[in-house]
């Protein structure tokens, strides 16, 4: 049987009519990962042995016919700058490349209690910086689309490693889009909550107030069952966490209200990718949906202020990896300021300290006016322009990214190009919303394009309830034979 | 527009090494060239969010972890200690 | 210290709070543990790991704020003030920057019974740094973070203060208060309150002020009144001799009486303060800050000036007695039940019995010393029926248990002998034994009469009226 083709909910059923077992699950789940990764490199690490004792521990509960959480034998992946208790969790950095956490992240105990099982951790760009996967200091993961091609980042570990059917569902996380753009570019379903509604406890931080934990999957369900599993406040450990309790999709579409912002549809995304959209607004509306024109304007500065709050918090965020408590070691035979500048210079990637260095600077002192506290003032711009236009219609739908997959290396040279693939999906975390990315088609060379939809502040019942239609009257999503 | 790389990386403690100093500040001017795309905004005296507040924690005692665990990263300690380089006071 | 010149102090306090656990994690508040061992990966700064921030820690900062008359920003925050130092796992501290939880206040200090009034700018919280432990045996340096994250106050002061001893006493008010409110352990043996110094100086008469430096590491009273005479006395001799004073931070060695520096103009750093992306905007309701104020008790030096007013005590006895609480309070309560002279119960509080309590390190609390035993024994002391070292017996053993003073003088047969026979016959004695002493008296030197009276009180076993003693004397020598 390829359960490794299986859906999450699939598997689920399988596993409660004691059809499969969960060692069984996660043997094709170990043998799917042998079979692809060659060809795709989606993980950092695989964590057989604790996974299987996990495994076996479901096994027990269902023979024992004791309850079992709603993700029970589920392969989960692991992007691996959320900590995991006893198991290396390295950020995909030569700084943390032997770093072996103390705890847990909350998700992951969240995924503990749900019974799910973890078969590994899943590359990323180094510290989630990164827009195609090819900053982790490890090695870059292969679109599974075109292994030629990168998956996108800065979750593209997690991304290909649901496209390639290692697993059936990941977690990432998305500062500017890191959920959304490699979802789209690999052709799955990609979630970022909105901001709060998952602990932040035990993920690297990069950017404090724009990450968000996010999961993908290959159907719209199965997001919905991995967020429903991670969402809620975590008071003891993240104070920026919000009591919110995910009721479940959304199944009416009637009268529902499609905001199109004209900002979304310029010069800067790729005709195929604006028409690949337009077309699923089409379908939407054959199921009862209403397209609205809006406008957000400020869009256009949008990046400016994502660079520079993201920057600014990820260069403080960034600067207790000094040598002395964790991480490269740098060089101990020096003076203090040795230790710290070997240490940083040596153990931090180049994309990593070009941020810090932007960051420091708009920080800095007689600049903090003009750069930081600028983009504070348009953050909130974005934030209420999101607000008035949720006025006039109940979702947004814009391209996830402005092109498909790109080849590996095409834009390493130049940071500003790569920066510049965010554009569609800054804005949803600077406003705080969430937003999904859903397949909607393909372009000229088989590649996979993806539609965003944005919603108001905790509309992931909605969002989530829109995507199902879409993925319903189209059909499901294609998955890649390989 | 000028930019002292030079300063940054110090603020920052990283390693500029002269030799990379002119291309790095070519790169970094059109980084920030790009971050300055931003509108006059008129600017509030805090960054206060009134309507965005968090939950402040009890006065309660959480155990702390063993000391073992803490320091199992560590580079280098000594008798429960982490060890720096000497420094100056 | 040279006349010429004006002396202009300000002082930043640092306090650390006495609450539970530390402000953003649950790990204890406490000193004196074996190293790293009050830690977890949030006060060690791992990776991914987050602050959430102590409710105790901004209700114990109002507090201060409302005794030192400040205005409280019900709506704050915290912001990161970033730099570099192993004592800081984060490499940045949170602290709070353009919106401290307090502001414009000020506080009264008595200096000789006169009120000086000194603007207090802020008070913000903030976390601490760890340990950084230097031994010249070790080629290196070792970090415990014990102290990492243990609840702080920043207290800033206007440049308002004009003398060492105002700054001593400015700090030592501060301290009293911070006790008081029972916010601090304000020890400053263990570091618990640290102080860093500004001084600058002017000539007399001149308007604005000098270049200031700032002086850290000061970190007790005395310490405090010794740099900054120092660092006054060597700003005047710089000014003095010609030279310019160059803003820098200084560092002040309390062993050897100096300082020396630290950081110069240039060094300054940049900590490139922002808000805490962590820790959001933070409210705290007006009724709340309403319940803080009214919890606030009466405070050292509005305490002092009313024993002074309403009961005629000195004013230097009243500021001792007003300093601690415990015993202030347990004055108020020994005034309160009115059997005795007020003057005598401060006398006995500031004397014997706070000499006791200081040899033994304990507080007033810690004794079997009630407010009825004091007021009766002092009330005995009044009628007469005990002398002064009579009630020193007794106060030993009232402070070690409960019991009536009239029975420990029962008990221990102290009271006073007015009984004329039984000391005529003491005098008698007394005399006969010290002929030289009534020689000297004859003689015209009349002071001996208080050796004569201490000598018959010896005799007495403490039980004679000294009153009575003296007459009789008087009268026995007369006729001899």
């Amino acid at each position: 049987m390829e359960l490794y083709r299986k859906t999450a909910a699939e598997l689920s059923g399988l596993l409660r009519k004691k059809e499969v077992t969960a060692c069984e699950i996660l043997d094709d789940t170990l043998a799917r990962i042998d079979a692809v990764e060659p060809r795709i490199d989606a993980f950092l690490s695989v964590t057989a042995e604790a996974a299987r004792a996990k495994a076996r521990e479901v096994d027990e509960k269902l023979a024992k016919g004791e309850a079992v959480g709603a993700l029970a034998g589920i392969p989960v992946g692991i992007k691996d700058n959320i900590c995991t208790k006893g198991l290396r969790t390295t950020c995909a950095s030569k700084m943390l490349e032997n770093f072996i956490p103390p705890y847990n992240a909350t998700v992951v105990d969240k995924l503990n209690a749900a019974d799910a099982v973890i078969p590994g951790k899943l590359n990323l760009d180094e510290f989630a910086m990164g827009g195609s996967c090819e900053n982790s200091y490890f090695k870059p993961t292969k679109n599974p689309w075109d292994t030629e091609r990168v998956p996108g980042g800065s979750s593209g570990g997690s991304a290909a490693s649901v496209a390639a059917c290692e697993v059936p569902l990941s977690l990432g996380s998305d500062t500017g889009g890191s959920v959304r753009c490699p979802a789209g570019l690999c052709g799955v379903v990609g979630l970022k909550p909105t901001y709060g509604a998952v602990s932040r406890f035990g993920l690297v931080a990069f950017a404090s107030s724009l990450d968000q934990i996010g999961p993908f999957g290959r159907t719209v369900e199965d997001v919905a069952l991995l967020f429903g599993a991670i969402c809620g406040a975590d008071l003891p450990h993240d104070a920026t966490s919000k009591d919110y309790h995910f009721p479940g999709m959304d199944a009416d579409l009637k009268g529902l209200r499609v905001g199109i912002p004209r900002e979304y549809f310029g010069s800067g995304v790729s005709e195929e990718n604006k028409a690949a959209v337009l077309k699923a607004v089409d379908m939407l509306r054959d199921a009862g949906a209403v397209p609205v024109e809006i406008s957000l304007p400020s869009t256009d500065y949008a990046l400016s202020a994502y660079y520079i709050i993201s920057s600014a918090e990820a260069s403080s965020n960034l600067a207790r990896y000094d040598g002395v408590k964790y991480g490269y070691p740098g060089d101990r035979k020096g003076t203090l300021n040795d230790l710290y500048l070997s240490a940083r210079s040596e153990g931090f990637g180049p994309e990593v300290k070009r941020r810090i260095m932007l960051g420091t600077y708009v920080l800095s002192s007689g600049y903090y006016d003009a750069y930081y506290k600028r983009a504070k003032m348009l953050q909130r711009m974005i934030a209420r322009e999101f607000t008035d236009a949720f006025e006039k219609c109940d979702v947004i739908a814009t391209p996830t990214t402005p092109s498909t997959a790109f080849k590996l290396g095409e834009k390493t040279s130049d940071p500003l190009e790569m920066y510049a693939s965010d554009i569609c999906t800054v804005t949803v975390n600077i406003a705080g919303l969430p937003g999904v990315s859903v397949p909607c088609g393909f372009d000229q060379k088989g590649l996979p394009i993806g539609m965003q939809l944005i919603g108001p502040k905790f509309s992931e019942a909605k969002l989530l309830g829109v995507a199902k239609h879409y993925e319903t009257a189209v059909g499901g999503f294609a998955v890649k034979e390989l | 527009m000028e930019i002292d790389v030079r300063r940054i990386a110090k603020l920052a403690m990283l390693k500029l090494p002269e030799e990379q100093v002119e291309a790095f500040e070519k790169e970094f001017a059109s980084i920030v060239a790009m971050v300055e795309h931003l509108p006059e905004l008129e600017s509030a005296d805090t960054l206060l969010e009134p309507d965005n507040q968090m939950h402040l924690r009890a006065d309660e005692i959480v155990p702390s972890y063993p000391r073992d665990a803490m320091l199992q990263n560590v580079p280098k300690a000594i008798a429960g200690c982490i060890v720096v380089p000497k420094t100056v006071e | 210290m040279n006349q010429d010149y004006e002396v202009i102090i300000g002082l930043e306090i640092h306090a650390e709070l006495c609450t539970k656990t530390k402000i953003f994690c649950g790990c204890k508040n406490a000193f004196g543990a074996e190293v790293n061992t009050l830690c977890c990966p949030v006060c060690m700064g791992l990776p991914g790991t987050l602050p959430v921030l102590n409710k105790q820690v901004v209700d114990y900062a109002v507090k201060m704020g409302h005794a030192l008359n400040c205005s409280i920003n019900r709506v704050s925050k915290n912001d990161r003030k970033n730099y570099f130092y192993p004592d800081l796992p984060k490499a940045y501290q949170i602290s709070q920057f353009d919106v401290p939880l307090c502001e414009h206040g000020y506080l009264d200090v008595l200096m000789d019974g006169d009120v000086r009034r000194i603007g207090i700018t802020r008070i913000h919280i903030e976390e601490d740094a760890g340990k950084l432990i230097h031994d010249d045996s070790f080629d290196g340096t070792l970090a415990d973070y014990n102290r990492c994250g243990v609840p702080l106050i920043e207290i800033v002061s206007e440049p308002d203060l004009r003398s060492a001893e105002e700054a001593k006493a400015y700090m030592e008010t501060i301290t009293n208060i911070l006790l008081y409110l029972g916010i601090s352990d304000a020890k400053m043996q263990e570091g618990s309150v640290r102080a860093d110094v500004n001084v600058s100086v002017r000539s007399r008469g001149q308007k604005e002020f000098g270049t200031r430096t700032e002086m850290k590491n000061v970190n007790s009273f005395g310490a405090v009144y010794r740099a900054i005479q120092y660092e006054a006395q060597r700003q005047i001799e710089v000014v003095s001799g010609g030279g310019v004073i160059e803003q820098e931070t200084r560092r002040w060695d309390d062993a050897k009486g100096k300082n020396y520096v630290l950081r110069t103009k240039e060094d300054a750093q940049d900590y490139r303060y922002f808000p805490d992306p962590d820790l959001l905007t933070f409210e705290i309701s007006e009724a709340h800050v309403q319940e803080l104020k009214a919890s606030i008790p009466e405070l050292p030096v509005a305490k002092a000036l009313r024993y002074v007013k309403e009961y005629g005590l000195l004013p230097v006895d009243a500021q001792l007695l007003a300093s601690n609480r415990a015993r202030s309070e347990f004055f108020d309560s020994c005034v309160a039940t009115g059997k005795c002279d007020k003057k005598l119960i401060c006398n006995w509080m500031i004397g014997d019995i706070a000499k006791i309590l200081n040899e033994r390190r304990i507080e007033i609390t810690d004794t079997a010393l009630t407010k009825e035993s004091l007021t009766d024994m002092i009330a005995l002391i009044e009628k007469g029926t005990i002398s002064n070292t009579a009630a020193k017996t007794v106060l030993d053993v009232i402070i070690e248990k409960d019991v009536s003073p009239a029975e420990v003088v029962e008990e221990k047969g102290l009271a006073q002998i007015s009984d004329s026979d039984a000391l005529l016959t003491l005098v008698d004695e007394v005399l006969a034994q010290n002929a030289k002493a009534v020689a000297d008296y004859k003689g015209g030197k009349t002071n001996v009469v208080g050796f004569l009276v201490g000598q018959c009180m010896k005799a007495s076993k403490g039980k004679g009226n000294p009153a009575i003693l003296r007459e009789m004397l008087l009268s026995a020598i007369d006729k001899l």
